[in-house]
């Protein structure tokens, strides 16, 4: 009996992966490779190249090198080690940089490889907050924060992710995220006035941020049937715990009563860790549901 | 150069699973993997509804977004239009199998290879004979090749694919009423291309943008 489970469990998983030769895509189909299982990795790897690049960012305005240094290693480290960890075959990861002419991934790959070199330069180089080499960091980092979005923004067999308003949202997120790391960087290493004059920026980026995923539902809801059934999984579906809990409740609501309190400046460690924290979980949740709700439009 | 194509006749299809068992016995596929599938459907409300019975495979796409995300070049598209996996250059990043509007692809993985076809009873000697033969690599994408080994050998035999059925996909030699027909689509007397003009051919969701190789007649 026990096998028999076995064999079923091959061919039919609960899961409802589908693997019902008959019955395979004539539903709306969930993706599962890159959220599922080891697809995990990547929506991690995608999250910390996007808030490393985003504290890089955030950190040529105000010339702190302690930011670059930190924003640099989370993005090589945290998200390019986790990236090449999900591949199927780590080893042959070189090979990604072939085809930048089609492959965004190949693109991404090349992008972080200039930011590594360039941003290791930076930082031990005096003088390293030259104008031209600001702007040419900055622009990469804008480019690595959206890679992740980028990489699922040109694949158009979902409806989800080819939403216009995918990469507008990604930056923000990247450069919000990026904004709070270094305020509370700011916070715990004694610069107060610093921190507290970043606020202003904060409610900027929040209510932005706030902008975008209201346009990315709205949007994704008005491009077509698929479309709206991702939005449906979101707000009433099986997803959508994660997405009151995470992405509205630590991700918006939570941080505007934070930026509320603060207004004006009237800042203290305290309230920054909160929000920091809470825009990071919020942002996760957002990249999860985002990823995990998108679907195929079925064949027949 | 011939560009290789295949129409299915919905109409003829008996949902037989012939195609299916075929591919998985040319391939020596594990359980769970497919490459060829015979989905089943309704369309409309009692009394008027119907069953709808698409026989589906990798269309090898002129405009293939697998091809286009793949970012190793690993996925190309062969000079007669057959899509094919290079496992020796894949990196198993899966941009492929997500990028395919069709979902035509399956990554094949430590999980996938140890499958049993009798759980708990080790291989048989098919699956083993299998892993001999017909060797996939862990940790890359697999998918439909239109049985390019067999095309090729044919070609090499001097063989006509989809005449002669050692030069022949395996699911078109397979199938008891004729539904699948296989040749070349830059041939205009092909007996493909006949059909294609004459019964109108249509393309699955055509709307996908990307030109498949695979028509569909009723």
């Amino acid at each position: 009996m026990e096998k028999r489970n076995e064999l079923e469990e091959i061919m039919f998983p609960s899961d409802g992966s589908g693997v019902k030769p008959y019955e395979w895509m004539i539903q709306p189909t969930r993706q599962r490779e890159w959220i599922d299982d080891k697809g995990i990795f990547l929506w991690l790897a995608f999250f910390f190249s996007e808030i490393g690049a985003g504290l890089y960012f955030v950190s040529l305005f105000y010339e702190y090198k302690a930011g670059l240094i930190l924003g640099w290693l989370v993005t090589l480290i945290l998200g390019g080690v986790i990236h090449v960890l999900y591949l199927g075959m780590p080893l042959r990861a070189w090979r990604m940089l072939m085809k930048p002419n089609t492959s965004e991934l190949s693109r991404g790959i090349w992008i972080i490889g200039v930011f590594a070199a360039l941003g290791f330069l930076q930082i031990v180089t005096a003088g390293s907050f030259n104008i031209v080499f600001n702007c040419i960091m900055g622009i990469l980092c804008l480019l690595i924060i959206s890679h992740g979005f980028a990489t699922m923004n040109v694949i158009r067999a979902l409806p989800a992710w080819s939403s216009t308003m995918v990469l507008p949202l990604s930056v923000i997120s990247g450069v919000w995220i990026g904004h709070q790391i270094l305020q509370f960087m700011f916070a715990v290493s004694g610069s107060a006035a610093l921190a507290s004059g970043m606020e202003v920026w904060a409610e900027v980026f929040f209510f932005v941020y706030f902008l975008c995923i209201l346009l990315y539902v709205w949007g994704t809801w008005h491009s077509n049937e698929i479309g709206k059934e991702s939005i449906k999984s979101l707000i009433t579906g099986e997803y959508s715990k994660i997405s009151l809990i995470g992405v509205l409740g630590l991700g918006i609501v939570l941080p505007l009563i934070l930026t509320l309190i603060m207004w004006g400046g009237n800042t203290n460690g305290f309230l920054i860790f909160l929000r920091l924290a809470s825009v990071i979980a919020g942002d996760l949740a957002m990249r999860y549901v985002i990823m995990k709700s998108a679907v195929y439009t079925p064949l027949i | 150069m011939p560009r290789w194509g295949m129409v299915i006749d919905v109409k003829r299809c008996i949902a037989c699973w012939g195609c299916t068992i075929a591919c998985k016995e040319e391939h020596f596929l594990p359980p769970g993997v497919f490459f060829n599938r015979v989905l089943i459907g309704e369309t409309g409300k009692f009394p008027t509804s119907s069953k709808l019975i698409y026989p589906v495979l990798c269309n090898h796409c002129t405009d293939a977004a697998c091809v286009e995300a793949c970012p190793t070049g690993a996925t190309y598209i062969r000079e007669d239009g057959i899509v094919v996996v290079d496992d020796d250059k894949c990196v198993g990043c899966r941009a492929c199998l997500v990028s395919c509007p069709y979902q035509q692809r399956t990554y094949y993985d430590q999980k996938v290879k140890d499958r049993e076809y009798f759980p708990g009873q080790g291989k048989t000697e098919m699956e083993l004979l299998g892993e001999k033969l017909y060797p996939l690599k862990v940790g890359t994408v697999i998918k439909c090749n239109f049985c390019s080994e067999r095309v090729d050998e044919g070609l090499r035999k001097g063989l006509t694919p989809g005449q002669d059925e050692e030069a022949t996909p395996a699911c078109v030699n397979a199938c008891p009423v004729g539904a699948r027909v296989f040749g070349d689509l830059n041939d205009p007397d092909s007996e493909i291309s006949r059909l294609i003009m004459e019964k109108k051919g249509k393309q699955l969701r055509k709307e996908f943008g990307t030109e498949p190789a695979v028509y569909y007649i009723d």
